[in-house]
């Protein structure tokens, strides 16, 4: 009998229902312990926390949803609001706490918790404070749940997926940043737009860092199978490298845009998280662009760095990365994108 | 070919792709109109308008959403942070415009604007301001779309309702308040929480006034087909009526409780929506307790009134509403709160 500490007047004291409400069969064995009972723990109850919760809540993707923040009042009233939709979803145990022991033996730990950037802010402004707040939050996410797998979203999400890693002691097929899985979103909806297709029949990958130096791997694009540069040279339609540099900063652009129109983003990346968690918890094996230990790949070294490329996600974690033909230039953009990462993060003290 | 105005770098001017990338079949028709394109308008793009949105599109229940709202900027923000999870949903048409002229056709037009609950303001207090709003919002959308069915959710939700049907001229079974569909699901999971029951398996309602009147219906309340009054009388469970009331209260106070806690509500209230809607469009002929216009049920006279009922609800909106059993006293209560509805209503001028 579970309470999830929402009433009074239904329990003891009160209105009891439950003496002989069910009748146990006879025979019966006390409840097995079930293998397929998926915990996952969301740090952060701001709005993409809660987006991200709330889509994993509809999609069904969890048995159980625990919610972290360090403000109770807010934390509670969130866990209400999505208890109070309990006749409308499938049965999902929804918690909350400023406690991270309601988290332990989670399969899955989404941070979002971080400051929110502020129009004009670039990602790596955050970062500071943001560091010190993992401090608190990794540590006993990881004493709690061992096993489990960590899901950074917080930004900048590259550097602190690398702070999480380093600060959990995790190997790394089960450290992952949301890096630019969302970014590659944007860019197959831009391009899905224009062609009026399906964004899921768009292949196509940002990689590197989930900000100003990310890379277009335009080589690779393709739509419906169709390999979108090389269509274009064989029907010999001209374009510009600047035009798709243009495009590419229009995706970079996008994040900032919805920032100064509605003061944060939420839904997109609610989505591309939850996304991300049934791929994972449900051994999907598919290939997303996500912020993964990169040294070695592509020629990037100088230590350890965490930037997106296109990695193959399952129950394990971090299957593997996939093996992208890059462009010179595309590696040599990617290689600067860990340069720029890598500078950041050796100014601190991890 | 569809442009949601998002991208300049692509399409003509810029990269255009679209030359050539798709061939046409021969002897084609061209594309036929199909009776099955559902079209979904929401007014009001803040905390509760959003939650409904992003709950239809995750659940895909529509084609195509429109967002309305006064507030331009706000407006686009949301619109585009919808659209950049194009690659994690089915392909559903998203635009939004502070024009009307936008909603044109569409199904059902959900309408959320208004003032938002202040804590410890009741929701009859908010009244005044949001019949003013209505005036700017019920006749364009009944003009732009005069087959459509309206479903208001703004509060007070029942005289609200009252206000639309006078104002679009519409037959009463178009015109539907979202009611008391969320505190019945409240009602539900309180009683499911303590018996550790899935919250469907609660057949509950509370019907009424949305708000401080609002009548729970013991009498026919059961669980898996067990009436759990008289469960309790077989039994010989003993039970004081004032505890049935203050559960019942505890389920009124409780979008107190969670606004006075995170400020508003939304999760709860989206699903809500979001489950009147599918519903409705896809015809399910399930018995929602919504409101509708009440006159000569139970005993209630006095003038048009709407307040909840278990009515069932399928493409044509209201079909009927269902004969539940009510004692002398939950009638005499409801026709309390019908009153206290109609004394509010008659100082309107509509």
């Amino acid at each position: 009998m579970h309470k999830s500490g929402s009433a009074s007047s239904l329990g003891p004291g009160g209105l009891d229902l439950t003496p002989t409400f069910f009748r146990q069969i006879q025979r019966a064995a006390p409840p097995s312990p079930t293998k397929r009972h998926t915990k996952i723990s969301v740090v952060g109850a701001g709005n993409v926390g809660m987006a991200i919760a709330q889509t994993i809540l509809t999609q069904d993707v969890a048995d159980e949803l625990v919610l972290i923040d360090a403000k109770a009042d807010k934390l509670r009233g969130e866990m209400l609001d999505l208890q109070h939709a309990a006749a409308f979803l499938p049965r999902t145990k929804i918690q909350a706490s400023v406690d991270y022991a309601l988290s332990a033996g989670s399969d899955l730990c989404i941070v979002t918790a971080g400051a929110r950037q502020i129009p004009g802010e670039s990602r790596l402004n955050l970062l500071q404070r943001n560091v010190t707040l993992f401090r608190s939050i990794i540590p006993p996410l990881a004493r709690y749940s061992p096993e489990a797998i960590l899901l950074i979203v917080s930004n900048p999400v590259d550097v602190l997926t690398y702070v999480a890693w380093k600060l959990s002691g995790f190997p790394s097929n089960r450290v992952i940043g949301s890096g630019t899985n969302l970014d590659s979103s944007r860019f197959r909806f831009l391009i899905a737009d224009h062609l009026d297709v399906n964004a899921q029949d768009v292949q196509a990958f940002i990689v590197g860092e989930h900000g100003d130096s990310s890379v277009a791997l335009w080589s690779s694009i393709s739509v419906g199978g169709v390999p979108v540069l090389s269509f274009l040279e064989k029907q010999q339609i001209a374009y510009e490298k600047e035009t798709l540099e243009n495009i590419h900063k229009e995706v970079i652009d996008s994040a900032y845009e919805v920032i100064s129109l509605k003061g944060y983003t939420s839904w997109a990346i609610g989505y591309s998280v939850a996304n991300l968690a049934r791929s994972i918890l449900r051994d999907q094996r598919k290939i997303h662009p996500v912020s993964v230990v990169a040294s070695g790949f592509y020629g990037i070294e100088g230590g350890d760095v965490f930037l997106s490329l296109p990695a193959q996600l399952g129950r394990g974690g971090v299957l593997g990365v996939a093996n992208v033909h890059l462009t010179d230039d595309e590696a040599h953009q990617l290689r600067d994108s860990a340069k720029t990462i890598l500078e950041v993060q050796n100014q601190l003290g991890i």
